[in-house]
Formats: structure tokens, C-alpha cells, sequence
């Protein structure tokens, strides 16, 4: 069976456990200038159907990283802006010798669509409004950095959950390893109905915020006012943003995070945004050792194989 | 010719008749019926003891694809999968390419429907209700009337604007031409991939609404009561749909509407991984729902099943949940579907599941089908159905085109053995060849 990282939602608590020890074990390595096990002879395509910078060095840099070879895929001007469906796409990449895919897509479980006819290991770099699984195992370890742990942690996710694979990729996983998840924002950006997603609703930020250990604000698209689910940026602001002054509400050593591209001054004011308790900056840094775990587990690792590693090194 | 169909449980909704005994059709009429029918020297026997002898089944909700779509159907592999589903009739949509708004295209399909290569099933058009399918100009439907339509209908393309739908309400009116309504408000609707639930909030997929349903469906049982337009509502799936419809007719509106199998049988958790076979218009609904709907089978406010027969290529659903079409085939799949989640569990009697897949839609668009009385229909139309007989749906061996079905491996109890229409007989490999005999029987 071929591994992929389609989702956390499809990840039981081990592999989300073994996913973050090894995050951790090569963020302390990289940053230590150990040797690590590298993945050489591998090649590793990113396929981006949608822009993003930032995910896509993220990736890049992990794979760099772990001894992987890059291949940089364009949608623009190429077969797939003529008409080839994902289909035809994926199969040519297979036998063009890829031996995993990193993707990026506007529809949810386009990537899962893609592992069926790709035959390696799939990785979502978020899909739709589905999942954003890399995005979640980084801003796991940059809480787990600071309070060690995520059982029992209160996380207030703030925004417009409805639109956004990082609000569930992040509540699968908080929720499986043990935290309590809250859904704060407005009645028209949340889900109608939450019977499945892991977490209470709460509409109004005090309430949402009251003694969290965690709040994750997530980005407000501007397209959304016009489909009348905001009145303003002004109102949204006024009734969700979070501040200095209203973190009061929280626990005080709460931490403060956001996936970017941050809109200043309105999911978050810049107290907020640059003070001790932002963890903003982290969560970049984390989202590369994340990643380079996502890579040498897809390939079948796991931690025995980094303890192997270690005793041949040893004897070496 | 003589062919007789011996020891069946004769089922015909449009006479009350429930009765097991013998039925002959001599030269492509139906000769007589009865507990035990004399008759000297039949040319072909079929012994159909344990199974029912039906009306042939009538379908008012078949997209045929042709012109225009002919890579998903065509007239003739529609009507051959038709009948392979027990369908002597079948309506075809207005769904083609160019929509059917115009006498020519109405010629062109009964032409096509009656030629030699056809399934031998026989197609009743059903015209555009606007120019184009556009909702805008209403279509010449007085002379596609004249062409052979047997209903105007907005499928595909839900008219919006009411001020469009109540005119042409009055001018079917005055044609006696009923409306085939796809119930739809597009603006709550819009960009939506399944039904608007726990299972889209958990796929992050945008929802249709239920009240995208209902909102339309109130406002067209309205108007219908306004104008005294026969209105079919042709595909219902929430209990809010049904609640108005059942008030539609107290009130006294002249109201019908049909249901899909896949809306009384299966839930949006069926979409699972995002799995392309399941994404139909109206979506998939909840257990809530279902729980209505065979309610409203049960006590007649659903008055018909229609197959809603939607094929595609493959390739068009190998594609990101939210990329597909919606539809789903059905014709081949609907008896087997019915019998099992319907009359095999009691909401529905023999006599009142051969009412809803033949007598009903029959007397709706007022057809020459669903009765089993001689000079009722233009020949013999008689399908044969084993209610006991387990199979597996596979559209390995379906006549359809598409094979986009969520009845994909699924065990069915209930299967189409045998369909006459008139000179065309097509018989299932799952009838058994020891039950069919030709010249006398042996004393």
C-alpha cells in the first residue's frame, strides 16, 4: 500500500504522533548540523493548479533538505491550460518516472483523485476547502514547542472556517490527539451544519475565546464580502478581530497563530500579531521539518528507521 | 402469433387487477387475460409462475443525449437499455444540443426512436419549454405540440423568473400541455456539489441547500394553482418538497411529482470520498428525508419513479468531485432498486410499485401505456418481472453508454426477465431457458 498525505482526517492518532516526533527529531538535527537519513535518487514533482508561493518553498526547501531531486511544474502554458484532464496529467507524470507529487488544487479531493492513477506517494498542498495536511503537522509542533503537548489544550479557531482546509486539517488533528476545538466566527462563515467537523460553534469571540490555551485566526478572503457573508471588512474586524486588548479573554500565557498571508488589522492587530504570544514566524520554520517528515514517512520511513540510521552512523 | 404468458401474477394498476392466471398476445395486441385462458395452439409459451405480468414500465425522465451528446447516448442505445429495464416507453428530455425547441427536432427523434436499430422502446418527446432552454422566450409549443410532445419542461435548465413560468403556465394551460419542472432556485443552488450537510462541511465542498428545492417548488405549486396548469414536479428530494406538494394538492392544484431511486434509497454519506457516482441534481439527501419520501411513496403524495437517466464518459466523471456533471444512468437499474428498497420492504404493495413505475406516469402525460386492456396502447407493451430473482448490478453488462451509476456491485432483489413491445421481445439472460417452450403445449 502506498502511503500519501491526503488529509489528517484519514490519519489515526499514531501516524499523526510519529508524523510530529519526526518533524521535531529534524528540525533539531537541521538546526544541529547532525546527519540525518536522506531520500537520494528520488524525484518529487510540485504541481501547483493554484499560486502559492510561500507552500511551495515550503516544500521545496523540505525536499532540498531530505536529498530529494525537484521538478517544477507550471499549469500556465502548459498541456494541462490546453485542455488535458487531471487524469492524462497524473499518468504522464507517472511514467514521465516521478516518484511522488506534491499538489496543490482548487477542488476538494483533487488530490485523492490523483493518487488513484499516479501510483506513488500523493501529497496534498491543500485542495479546496478540504485539507491542508502539512499546513496542520507544523502549527502542531509549534504548539507542542511551547506548551509540550496538545492533550487537554483549549484552540479557538477564529474566521471563516467554511472556506478554509487549514481550519479542518487543524481541528482533525488537534481533535485526534486529545485538544478541544472551537469554531468562532460569524453564522455565515461557518458550516450549516457541523455534525462531523470536530469542534463546538461559538459566534461570538468572548465566548469563543474564554480561557483558550490556543487561538488560530485564519485569513478572511475580501471576495467574501461580495458574496454577502460579510457586510465589511469594518464589521468583521470590529466583531472577530483579535487584539491585545481582547486576548485579555483568554488564558494568559495564550499563544497566538495564523497560517498567512496575514491581513494586518483585521484578523489580527499588530499588538497581536508581533507580540511575545504570535507564534507566526514558528509556524513557517516548523511547516519545512514538518514536511520533511511528510517526505521520508510517505517513502515508507518511520522513527525505527531514523533509530537504524542512527546505530549505523554510530558504527560507522 | 400467438404468445402466451402462463401462470404470472397479472399486475395492472390501471383495472385494480391482481389476479395469477394466463395472458395472450396474439399478433402484437393483447388477446385476453384470465385465471386460466383456453387457448388452442399458442406458438410460444413462457411459464412465469412467480413472476408478475406488468404493463410495460413508463419512464418520464430520460435524458436520450441525442442530438448533441451522442459520445454519452444515443437513441438507440437509450431505448435498448430501456428495455432492458423494462421500459416500453420512455419520455426524452429536452436536454440535447440543440434543446428540442423546434417541430424538426421533434421529427427527428421519433424518427430516429422508430427505426429498425432502435432499442424498440417508444419515445415521447418532451419539448423545451423556452427558446433555447434559455428561461427567456417561451417556445413555439403549440406546433411542437402538433409535432408530438407530450409535455414541456425546463430539466436542465430551471426557469427563474416567475414572471416567465406563470406565462407559460397559462399558455400550457390553454394547450393542455402539462410542465415537467425541474424544481431549482439557481441563486441558492449556485456552485454547489452535493447537498448542503455535515458531509459537505466535513469535504469542504459547497452545498445545495434543501430550501433551493423547496423555495422553487412552493413557488411552482403556486403558480400552478393560480393558473390551473397540470404541473409534474419531476425529481423531488426533501421532506420540504414533499410537505409542499402534499399541501399543493389539498389546496387542489393540479400537482404531480416523481421521485429518483437514488432519493429514496440513498443518503449523502453514500458520497464518501468524494465519489463522483453519487453526485446527482438534486443531491443526495439526508436519512430525514429519506424517511419522508417513503412516507409520501407510501401514502400516494409521490405519485411516480422515474428513472432519471443522466449518462455520461467516463472520462467526464474521472474528474475532481466538484468538476462532474451531476446525473446519474438508471434505466436498467430502477426495477432492481424499486423492488429491492420499496416493495421488499413493504412501502410499496406489487399492485402500487407497477402503479408507480407504469399507470402513474402514464396517466400524468395521459400516454398510451400503463394498462394491460386491449386497444389501450398501440401494441402489446408487457414486461415481465421475477420479484425474487438476486443479482448484482454491473454496468459490465448494461446497454447503456453511461456508466455512471451508484448502483455499481450492488445486490439487487428484482430483476426485468422479459419486455414485449409489440414485435420487439427482448429476453434476460436471467430468464430461465426451461421456462420458454414454442408450439403446443405438450398435454
Amino acid at each position: 500500500m502506498t502511503r500519501h498525505l491526503l488529509g489528517i482526517r484519514s490519519l489515526d492518532a499514531d501516524s499523526i504522533g510519529e508524523l510530529l516526533r519526526l518533524g521535531g527529531e529534524f528540525k533539531r538535527r537541521v538546526l544541529d548540523g547532525r546527519p540525518f537519513p536522506a531520500l537520494p535518487t528520488k524525484t518529487v514533482g510540485m504541481l501547483f493548479f493554484e499560486d502559492s508561493t510561500r507552500t511551495r518553498v515550503a516544500f521545496e526547501q523540505a525536499a532540498k533538505y531530505i536529498g530529494l531531486n525537484i521538478v517544477n511544474f507550471t499549469t500556465r502554458g502548459s498541456s494541462m491550460s490546453k485542455g488535458e484532464s487531471l487524469k492524462d496529467t497524473i499518468l504522464t507524470l507517472r511514467y514521465e518516472r516521478l516518484n511522488a507529487l506534491v499538489m496543490r488544487h482548487r477542488q476538494s479531493g483533487a488530490p485523492r483523485l490523483a493518487a488513484r492513477f499516479f501510483g506513488g506517494p500523493v501529497l496534498n498542498a491543500g485542495d479546496g476547502a478540504h485539507e491542508h495536511p502539512a499546513q496542520a503537522l507544523g502549527d502542531a509542533l509549534t504548539i507542542i514547542e511551547r506548551k509540550g503537548r496538545l492533550e487537554g489544550l483549549v484552540v479557538a479557531i477564529v474566521g471563516d472556517v467554511q472556506h478554509s482546509r487549514v481550519a479542518r486539517s487543524n481541528a482533525w488533528l488537534l481533535s485526534k490527539m486529545g485538544a478541544e476545538v472551537r469554531f468562532v466566527g460569524p453564522k455565515t462563515l461557518l458550516p450549516s451544519h457541523m455534525a462531523l467537523l470536530p469542534g463546538r460553534v461559538h459566534y461570538d469571540l468572548a465566548s469563543g475565546l474564554d480561557n483558550a490555551d490556543v487561538v488560530m485566526c485564519l485569513r478572511l478572503q475580501k471576495e467574501r464580502m461580495f458574496d454577502g457573508l460579510v457586510s465589511s471588512v469594518a464589521e468583521y474586524a470590529r466583531l472577530y478581530q483579535v487584539t491585545q486588548q481582547n486576548l485579555e479573554w483568554a488564558a494568559p500565557d495564550c499563544l497566538v497563530m495564523h497560517p498567512g498571508p496575514l491581513n494586518r488589522g483585521v484578523e489580527l492587530d499588530d499588538e497581536a500579531a508581533d507580540g511575545d504570544r504570535s507564534l507566526i514566524t514558528n509556524q513557517i520554520e516548523n511547516g519545512i521539518f514538518v514536511r520533511m517528515a511528510a517526505f521520508y514517512w510517505v517513502f515508507g520511513h518511520g522513527w525505527h528507521d531514523l533509530e537504524r540510521f542512527d546505530r549505523e552512523e554510530a558504527r560507522a | 402469433m400467438k404468445t402466451l404468458l402462463k401462470n404470472g401474477r397479472i399486475l395492472d394498476p390501471s383495472q385494480g387487477l391482481d389476479i395469477v392466471g394466463d395472458l395472450l398476445i396474439e399478433d402484437n395486441q393483447i388477446a385476453g387475460y384470465g385465471a386460466a385462458l383456453a387457448v388452442s395452439e399458442p406458438d410460444e409459451v413462457y411459464d412465469l409462475t412467480g413472476m408478475w405480468v406488468a404493463p410495460g414500465l413508463v419512464d418520464m425522465h430520460t435524458n436520450l443525449r441525442q442530438p448533441g451528446f451522442e459520445h454519452r447516448e444515443t437513441i438507440a442505445t437509450g431505448t435498448q437499455a430501456a428495455v432492458a429495464g423494462g421500459y416500453t416507453l420512455v419520455c426524452c428530455l429536452p436536454t440535447t444540443n440543440p434543446p428540442l425547441d423546434s417541430p424538426s427536432l421533434v421529427d427527428y427523434i421519433l424518427d430516429a426512436a422508430a427505426s429498425p436499430s432502435a432499442g424498440g422502446a417508444f419515445v415521447a418527446p418532451v419539448g423545451a419549454l423556452t427558446v433555447g432552454m434559455k428561461g427567456e422566450q417561451i417556445s413555439d409549443l403549440s406546433a411542437l405540440k402538433r409535432a408530438g410532445i407530450v409535455a414541456a419542461s425546463d430539466v436542465g435548465a430551471p426557469t427563474q423568473s416567475a414572471r416567465i413560468m406563470a406565462r407559460a403556465m397559462d399558455y400550457c394551460t390553454q394547450l393542455d400541455l402539462p410542465i415537467l419542472a425541474q424544481c431549482e432556485d439557481l441563486t441558492l443552488s449556485e456552485a454547489g456539489a452535493m447537498n448542503d450537510g455535515s458531509v459537505s462541511a466535513m469535504l469542504g465542498l459547497p452545498g445545495i441547500p434543501r430550501s433551493a428545492e423547496e423555495v422553487m417548488v412552493m413557488r411552482n405549486c403556486l403558480l400552478s394553482l393560480h393558473t390551473g396548469c397540470q404541473l409534474h414536479v419531476t425529481g423531488v428530494s426533501t421532506w420540504g418538497a414533499v410537505e409542499m406538494i402534499r399541501q399543493a394538492k389539498y389546496l387542489g392544484a393540479p400537482v404531480t411529482c416523481d421521485v429518483a431511486p437514488h432519493h429514496f434509497a440513498l443518503t449523502e454519506e453514500s458520497v464518501g470520498e468524494f465519489d463522483t457516482r453519487f453526485k446527482t441534481n438534486p443531491p443526495l439527501r439526508t436519512q430525514v428525508d429519506l424517511d419522508i419520501v417513503l412516507q409520501a411513496l407510501h401514502d400516494g403524495t409521490i405519485d411516480c419513479i422515474a428513472a432519471h437517466h443522466a449518462p455520461y464518459t467516463g472520462h467526464e466523471v474521472e474528474v475532481p468531485f466538484g468538476e462532474a456533471p451531476f446525473g446519474v444512468v438508471g434505466l436498467e437499474s430502477a426495477v432492481g432498486a424499486t423492488l429491492t428498497y420499496l416493495t421488499h420492504r413493504d412501502v410499496l404493495s406489487p399492485l402500487e410499485t407497477v402503479r408507480k413505475l407504469s399507470t402513474a406516469p402514464a396517466r400524468v402525460l395521459r400516454l398510451e401505456g400503463g394498462s394491460l386492456k386491449r386497444g389501450e396502447t398501440p401494441v402489446a407493451q408487457v414486461t415481465v418481472i421475477d420479484p425474487n430473482h438476486h443479482w448484482r448490478f454491473d454496468t459490465q453488462f448494461t446497454f447503456s453508454r453511461g456508466k455512471n451509476s451508484p448502483w455499481q456491485g450492488v445486490d439487487f432483489k428484482g430483476k426485468v426477465v422479459l419486455t414485449f413491445c409489440g414485435s420487439e421481445i427482448y429476453r434476460d439472460a436471467a430468464f430461465p431457458p426451461d421456462r420458454y417452450s414454442e408450439g403446443p403445449v405438450p398435454a
